[in-house]
């Protein structure tokens, strides 16, 4: 659908964005994960052809997108939900109607208002509008524009929970009608819950590694505890949830000790030390493979007093209700 | 003292009279402030839109320019005009000089740049967000444009406000390229000048009420204008 390749953006002298490949696909959801500053808005403003890169290569469903007319004409394909979006002066409904306006035919306003929850705001004066309503208006305006490419650059950043649910209901809505969707954000939690594929962005740079201890994994029915299989570990974790989902083991909960514990954890696993890396501000990471690879976060006289070196055999230890369900 | 009471009195009876000196002399005033505010508008405002959008080599020295022509002596204006109609300058085959028309081209001179620098002003001062998310939503540069344009209205109505008002009240210009000629090129300013110079005192107060009435009456239809949108916004 959209890829992008080779692209680079310098302010002054320094590259903002040195991005080698990125390719957003119809019918998934992409979610770029990375700090603030990380240069995801300009990723996506690059996108969304409203910024020209200093290098690289454009191409929309296999045609390069190079001149300023190409760029004009990708974007009525390309729409792109800002982090502080804007509603123009009037009502909520003339905002509404503004890519019918732009762009010429396109999708039915109230069916879409009332799929975002704000069909109870259409007359109101939208410069009146809460954060959280003015994130879903635009959410709105956006699906309205029917995009190929929808980009959301940190669509929760009003915080409220109808904004993180109107979110949820435009990815959904969006993904059925087959519109590739990439999504920044610095929260891990909706980066996973979101999107098929996440992307780490660090100083402007894709980052292939992925952030700790996550599994994708299909939930089984039922409530309380659950067994289930992450690689080669079975974990038990406490959820009524069910289906496909992320499970999360923070690294700061993981118990390292040199012999089994008696304790209430219901997770054991051995395993042995592969790495140990200093993290700064008192902070020891340890990686474990115990069949599946595991990060443990420790204090350096934790270690010390455990006596823990590459290749020591050691038992991590993981209380089934600290495993996260994303 | 005698004198002023005298004046008003007068005054008043020629406007209450319809008197149809004062009536032509007005309707001329009018007629030729209307056209030369829209063609200093049609010329303005799109120039000072460029200025204030886009970014370009030499796009601060223009601005510098336009804001030096606005300080520019009128009487300097009307020269250059005057020069440039004349028989023997190089629009001189027109036959504008000492036409209603030749007050037409002074005025736009003297009001364009008004219209061009308020609007790059007001333009400019248009949150950057709204050009930015008109054209996410997909929109071509002329709906750009004019979204970045309502945002900015209250501005560009008082540029066009401004830009009436420097034209209604010019003497200057005025009088060198029209010759304030009775029933031809004599505004409402010249009109003034004259019947003062002459003593009719009467005469000059009648014409500058009507000039303040419409002057008046312009700045009211703004605050209409205003105040209908703010009640749209309650």
């Amino acid at each position: 659908m959209l890829s992008a390749r080779d692209l680079r953006v310098t302010r002054g002298s320094r590259a903002v964005l040195d991005v080698s490949r990125v390719e957003l696909v119809a019918g998934t959801v992409t979610a770029i994960l990375g700090p603030n500053g990380a240069g995801k808005s300009t990723l996506l403003s690059v996108l969304a052809f409203l910024e020209a890169p200093d290098a690289g290569v454009l191409t929309l469903d296999g045609q390069e997108v190079r001149t300023r007319g190409e760029q004009r004409a990708a974007r009525q394909r390309v729409t792109l939900v800002d982090q502080a979006p804007l509603a123009f002066r009037g009502t909520v409904v003339e905002n509404l109607q503004w890519p019918h306006r732009a762009r010429g035919g396109s999708g039915e306003v109230a069916s879409t208002a009332t799929a975002l929850g704000i069909e109870g705001l259409l007359s109101r004066d939208a410069r009146t509008l809460s954060g959280g309503e003015l994130q879903r208006l635009a959410l709105a305006r956006a699906l309205l524009c029917r995009p190929a490419v929808l980009l959301l650059d940190e669509p929760t950043s009003a915080g409220d929970r109808t904004a993180s649910d109107a979110v949820e209901a435009a990815i959904t809505q969006a993904r059925a009608a087959g519109v590739a969707v990439a999504l920044a954000s610095h929260r891990l939690g909706e980066a996973y819950r979101w999107s098929d594929r996440v992307l780490g962005l660090a100083d402007g740079k894709l980052d292939t590694v992925t952030p700790e201890n996550l599994f994708r994994v299909v939930l089984p029915t039922g409530t309380g505890v659950k067994a289930v299989a992450c690689g080669a570990l079975t974990v038990h974790i406490v959820t009524d949830r069910s289906g496909a989902a992320v499970l999360a083991v923070p690294p700061e909960d993981i118990v390292l000790s040199a012999a089994p514990l008696s304790s209430s954890a219901r997770n054991t696993f051995p395993g042995r030390v592969t790495g140990i890396v200093e993290e700064g501000a008192g902070r020891l990471s340890v990686t474990v493979d115990a069949g599946t690879i595991l990060v443990a976060r420790v204090t350096p006289s934790a270690l010390r007093e455990l006596g823990l070196t590459v290749g020591s055999p050691v038992v991590l230890s993981v209380k089934a209700t600290a495993v996260r369900v994303l | 003292m005698d004198f002023l009471v005298e004046g008003l009195r007068r005054a008043l009876t020629l406007l209450a009279g319809a008197d149809p000196d004062v009536i032509g002399i007005a309707a001329l005033s009018l007629r030729v402030a209307v056209v030369a505010t829209l063609l200093a508008c049609l010329i303005g405002i799109p120039t000072g839109f460029v200025l204030g959008t886009t970014r370009f080599w030499g796009r601060r020295a223009v601005l510098t320019a336009l804001n030096t022509m606005l300080a520019f002596p009128t009487v300097v204006i009307g020269l250059l005009v005057w020069g440039l109609l004349a028989r023997q300058g190089p629009f001189g085959g027109l036959g504008l000089l000492y036409t209603w028309w030749a007050i037409v081209v002074a005025e736009v001179v003297l009001a364009a740049p008004i219209a061009a620098a308020l609007t790059a002003a007001a333009v400019q001062g248009v949150d950057p967000r709204v050009r930015r998310t008109a054209l996410t939503l997909g929109a071509g540069p002329l709906r750009t444009h004019w979204a970045v344009a309502r945002e900015a209205r209250f501005a560009l109505a008082a540029a066009v406000i401004v830009a009436f008002g420097r034209v209604l009240a010019e003497v200057g210009a005025v009088m060198i390229v029209g010759g304030n000629i009775r029933h031809h090129t004599r505004t409402l300013t010249t009109a003034v000048t004259l019947a003062t110079s002459q003593g009719d005192f009467g005469l000059a107060v009648a014409l500058g009420l009507v000039l303040l009435a419409i002057a008046l009456t312009v700045n009211v239809l703004l605050q209409l204008f205003q105040g209908r949108d703010d009640a749209q916004r309650a």
